[in-house]
């Protein structure tokens, strides 16, 4: 780590010197890569790249230490490179979004989402993520049935089938962040820089049965699902402090939906108004948002 | 279904002017010295090129493709594929290309499922329902795609994973037309009457008592179709790379094999549009193995 950290003093001082040359600096080409690709692995001298990342988190906030000066002179090629554009550590991220689900046949659904992260690494956060489902909330003649899709009808016509379907009121995450993937894309002279990232996480998810198959005597309450989540996201950075973000999110959860038999003995027995036993349900989602950094100024600390 | 496309329009158009808003919206309030990440130079480099030595993957080149695919959101039965595509680059950002592939597996959605277990048949549904034991006989399938379409590649750039592989990356955008190869419930006539069918007439069987035989019987045919999508691809090698690639082919047919408008029968006024989209993953085989940089 001391050898990469020397080498990371001097690429930094030199991208320091010559700022306007570092800034311009956008190959594609095979040397550059091949520099790239060659150089970690001669420095690796550490446990992976999870480990290597904390460190170097902290060393970039706080400018890693100055090195010995050399005795002797040393004949070598220095390349300039360029500082992260947008650091994640130790900023709050808040992020306002819209939910899509892909997967429902039955309904469809929209949801409204507010996620917060708190960076404690340059590549990993942890954050919470709430979504709110339920436009009809108490409002009369508001029927969430309202949303279902032309399948439904023609499923109870031609094969004199009823669906279960179960409404959805929020859900709340606590979740995991990590940026394993970063990169930069080039639209005529503006190079937007971006990353892509896992997050996962468990919560909690509410959802209520609508009556279908005896609406007249049954009601459901809502009821609190155990639920779990992972996802894939990519975000593009506009500024420094804002993002244009969408994930993909598989949101998952035990559910109860309403019995489709109706006993004619104990009709008013809400003991009978469930299923037995519960159903895995898979929500795959897209969300499409932005993120806001804060605070919104980076600072590096330059060695001098 | 018209509802539906309609809201998917929507959605889609809500999407889009969200993220022109925002792209707007920051480029008007920014400043232009700070939006994204400007290249501006003074100096030696003023005027130079922002990027040197440009390794162009794809110029005069050709891209062969095999890929793994499945196709998503199915109502009834989603596919698996395998298959291969071609494509060819006039310039590094524009090429043409045709793909095609062969379903190897049909798999059956829940709701398939759950109609052969618990659907209900009557006279009023017969036609819709023969058996419900032999429900996944009757659902539509698409046996073999393929298409043209024509590539443009507006971004590129390079990324790091687990900041140890360093690859260059390209996002392609095509468009073109699609050909599949569809099978169907075959035509049939629910009789006495509508609504109270005892037995169909189908080509070759007059007399199908309780449409048992109409339920089984298939029909073939070549669908046409726009096709769009984009994909992400990553080169590893001068001539090795992958691909993650999402293609939305819509057109009609009758996924369920039921008389969808109510006319008593089954025919080609019973097919509904359908959103059918895939996800495939390739590998990338570029050629010749060689690749040319700008100076």
């Amino acid at each position: 780590m001391r050898v990469f950290g020397g080498i990371a003093l001097l690429l930094v001082a030199f991208g320091f010197a010559l700022p306007s040359v570092v800034e311009a600096q956008m190959e594609f080409s095979l040397d550059e890569v091949d520099e790239e690709e060659a150089e970690p692995a001669k420095q690796s001298e550490s446990q992976g790249d999870l480990i290597e990342e904390l460190a170097a988190g902290e060393e970039t906030a706080d400018g890693p230490e100055e090195p010995a000066p050399q005795r002797e002179e040393i004949a070598e090629e220095i390349y300039a490179v360029q500082q992260i554009y947008a650091l994640r550590l130790k900023r709050f991220e808040l992020a306002p979004s819209a939910a899509f689900t892909l997967n429902d046949p039955y309904l469809k659904r929209y949801g409204l989402g507010l996620a917060m992260n708190y960076w404690f690494t340059n590549v990993l956060a942890i954050g919470l993520n709430f979504i709110w489902y339920d436009w009809c909330g108490e409002r009369p003649g508001c029927n969430p049935l309202d949303r279902g899709t032309d399948i439904v009808p023609r499923i109870q016509n031609q094969f004199r089938l009823g669906v279960p379907i179960n409404d959805w009121q929020f859900g709340l995450w606590a979740n995991f962040t990590y940026v394993p993937f970063y990169g930069k894309f080039k639209v005529r002279k503006t190079i937007f820089q971006w990353d892509s990232y896992l997050i996962g996480g468990v919560g909690l998810m509410r959802t209520q049965p609508i009556p279908v198959f005896d609406p007249e005597v049954r009601s459901f309450d809502w009821n609190t699902n155990v639920a779990f989540n992972v996802g894939v996201g990519l975000r593009i950075f506009m500024t420094r402090y804002l993002t244009f973000f969408t994930e993909f999110r598989a949101y998952m959860w035990p559910d109860r939906f309403e019995n489709e038999r109706v006993d004619p003995g104990n009709r008013n027995d809400p003991s009978t108004w469930l299923q037995s036993g519960s159903t895995f349900v898979a929500n795959t989602s897209i969300q499409i948002g932005i993120t806001l950094f804060l605070p919104v100024k980076v600072e590096y600390r330059l060695p001098k | 279904m018209m509802m539906r496309a309609r809201h998917t329009l929507l959605r889609i158009s809500f999407v889009a002017a969200l993220t022109f808003g925002l792209v707007t919206a920051e480029g008007l309030a920014g400043d232009n010295s700070v939006s994204a990440q400007s290249v501006q130079v003074s100096g030696p480099l003023k005027g130079a090129p922002s990027v040197r030595n440009l390794r162009l993957w794809r110029d005069m080149r050709l891209h062969v493709e095999p890929f793994f695919a499945f196709t998503i959101a199915d109502e009834y039965a989603r596919s698996l594929i395998v298959g291969g595509e071609v494509r060819f680059h006039f310039l590094d950002w524009l090429g043409i290309g045709g793909w095609g592939g062969y379903s190897v597996g049909q798999l059956d959605t829940n709701l398939t499922k759950e109609i052969q277990s618990s659907g209900v048949t009557t006279n009023a549904n017969r036609l819709d329902l023969p058996s419900r034991e032999n429900y996944p006989g009757q659902v539509g399938r698409v046996n073999w795609w393929s298409g043209v379409e024509v590539h443009f590649v507006p971004f590129r750039g390079k990324l790091a994973m687990f900041q140890k592989v360093f690859v260059d990356a390209d996002i392609d955008f095509f468009v073109g037309a699609a050909f599949v190869g569809v099978e169907e419930r075959a035509d049939a006539v629910g009789q006495p009457a509508p609504g109270n069918v005892t037995f169909c007439q189908f080509e070759g069987n007059a007399m199908d008592d309780g449409c048992l035989g109409s339920q089984g019987a298939r029909a073939s045919r070549v669908a046409i179709a726009p096709s769009f999508g984009a994909s992400f691809n990553a080169f590893f090698r001068e001539f090795v790379g992958i691909s993650l690639r999402w293609r939305g082919i819509p057109f009609k047919y009758n996924t369920s094999g039921t008389d969808n408008n109510r006319d008593g029968q089954i025919d080609s006024s019973d097919r509904l549009r359908q959103f059918n989209n895939m996800f495939s993953v390739g590998v990338i085989f570029a050629l010749p193995p060689k690749i040319k940089t700008t100076n």
